[in-house]
């Protein structure tokens, strides 16, 4: 549990949730409907996972990226693993990565990658994943603290590391990205032995977010524990009708590959998925609140179909 | 941490390794410890060979070029198959280490929870399925199988980023991290 500064994650707005109400949503508007406050000084990244297929879709959920990239000028991507499927020769890094995400790399952002069960590790000596030789490390964007992790094979050194980063991570926020999931509906379910031994790390340290991968659908996952879960592995493959309803899942979309634009600004977090065709298929903001330990996570309750209860933030 | 320690763990292999029958006072001594020691000697060993073989080929910075980062993997991995020429299944995975570790992988199993097991079981399909063999490259057709981060810390330390322990199906693999090279294989370790 979290202790002294106790930090509340206090979902205020959000999405509708459920697959099918996702599906009513996902058709193409034909600008960007970005719902971000572009707030000024805010830390703004995109949200890739499972992207790296070279296939058709990732270059259509490449395309929606750019197009938001114009409306919303994120400066950093962060990638949850599964970068390059397949075979990894120099053709399939350009096929597969740099071509799909040209115009977002010409335009200066950064991709900070996670690796993933399909990954092979010497991607880390990748530059343009910005592992820096690593396969797990932490950098710092503003006011929040990201740590990358290695979920495939998470040792003791990893451990003792994250043990280590975290506890001089003072009062950021502090976002863990990694490619299998501690919490999912998807039909493989979640990694539940990793979750044995990371949650309690996570727990210790208040960490705030998690972003996930692996599963190829998208979902914003009832706050456990005070910690905020989203699965976002649908950049490329999509297993269709894969999430489940129930008290775990607060949104989810599995019908059209999907990523996430997440704004940072203050104690507010700002979160928006999009689909491939560029709906907005989830939105919402996370406020973190500086209280004793009692405080905890609330969120609106299950309103299927409905709209977000609070105002949604403004536009440009 | 829920889980064993590894002494608490050795308590357990040193019961099943002297039998049912004996009691366990009458040796205290670890039993892991010997064959371990000698497990972390042969492990020197082949991290002495390999190192000096990528010395040859100067230190693998981050580069922006994937095709580097490929040529020297593939140049690695054939300088130490070429110096390894004679390994074979056992030379780092000695019969003794090799019972212990099975030993300890069943009783670690053992204690997973049903949700563990089924979601184990869910995942089949992300899991890489041929027999592997000591001096063959992973095939990069298949998944690296996520290690079970609840066993790592039971089993000797290996030198990060060098050496790693995969698991391919019943398999327990020792994989040369950048060479991406089988160094040695353990069959039926895994239940």
């Amino acid at each position: 549990m979290k202790t002294l500064s106790t930090i509340a994650l206090a979902v205020i707005a959000a999405g509708m949730p459920g697959p099918a109400a996702a599906q009513s949503r996902s058709q193409a508007p034909a600008q960007p409907a970005l719902v971000l406050p572009l707030k000024n000084n805010s830390v703004r990244f995109l949200v890739i996972g499972d992207g790296g297929t070279g296939d058709k879709s990732q270059y259509e959920v490449g395309a929606q990226m750019i197009r938001y990239h114009q409306r919303f000028p994120f400066t950093f991507a962060i990638l949850l693993g599964d970068n390059i499927y397949g075979s990894e020769r120099p053709q399939d890094f350009t096929k597969k990565f740099e071509r799909p995400y040209k115009a977002l790399l010409d335009a200066g952002v950064e991709f900070h990658a996670a690796l993933g069960n399909h990954d092979d590790p010497n991607q880390k000596f990748y530059k343009p994943f910005n592992l820096g030789g690593q396969r797990y490390r932490t950098f710092k964007k503003g006011n929040a603290r990201f740590f990358v992790l290695d979920s495939n094979y998470l040792d003791p050194e990893q451990i003792a590391w994250l043990e280590k980063e975290l506890a001089a991570s003072g009062s950021d926020w502090k976002i863990a990205y990694f490619h299998h999931p501690l919490y999912t509906t998807a039909r493989r379910g979640p990694e539940v032995e990793l979750r044995t031994v990371l949650e309690p790390i996570l727990l210790k340290h208040g960490v705030d977010v998690v972003f996930q991968g692996h599963e190829h659908i998208y979902e914003r996952l009832s706050p456990q524990k005070g910690i905020q879960y989203f699965t976002a592995g649908g950049s490329a493959k999509l297993r269709s009708g894969d999430t489940k309803t129930g008290e775990l899942i607060k949104a989810s979309f599995d019908t059209d590959r999907s990523f996430m634009l997440v704004e940072i600004a203050g104690d507010e977090m700002f979160f928006q998925a999009v689909s491939r065709t560029g709906a907005t298929v989830d939105q919402g903001t996370i406020r973190r609140e500086m209280g004793d330990s009692a405080a905890k996570v609330s969120a609106p309750p299950k309103r299927p179909g409905r709209r977000p209860a609070a105002p949604a933030p403004k536009k440009p | 941490m829920s889980y064993l320690s590894r002494s608490g763990l050795a308590v357990l292999v040193a019961v099943a390794a002297l039998g049912c029958g004996k009691e366990p006072y009458e040796e205290r001594t670890d039993p892991t410890a010997a064959p371990f020691a000698e497990f972390g000697k042969r492990v020197d060993a082949y991290v002495t060979l390999r190192d000096s073989l990528a010395q040859k080929m100067g230190p693998l910075d981050e580069t922006k070029s994937q095709s580097e980062i490929a040529a020297r993997a593939t140049t690695l991995g054939t300088l130490i198959i070429s110096a390894r020429d004679s390994a074979k299944q056992g030379d780092l995975f000695t019969p003794e280490f090799s019972s212990i570790v099975t030993t300890l992988i069943k009783t670690e199993y053992s204690r997973r929870t049903d949700s563990v097991v089924e979601q184990r079981e869910d995942a089949q399909e992300e899991l890489p399925n041929f027999v592997p063999a000591v001096n063959m490259i992973y095939p990069t057709t298949y998944p690296l199988a996520t290690f079970p981060p609840t066993l790592l810390p039971l089993l000797p330390q290996l030198p990060p980023d060098k050496l790693e322990y995969r698991i391919v199906t019943r398999y327990l693999i020792l994989r040369d991290v950048e060479a991406n090279l089988i160094i040695d294989v353990m069959p039926n370790a895994v239940p």
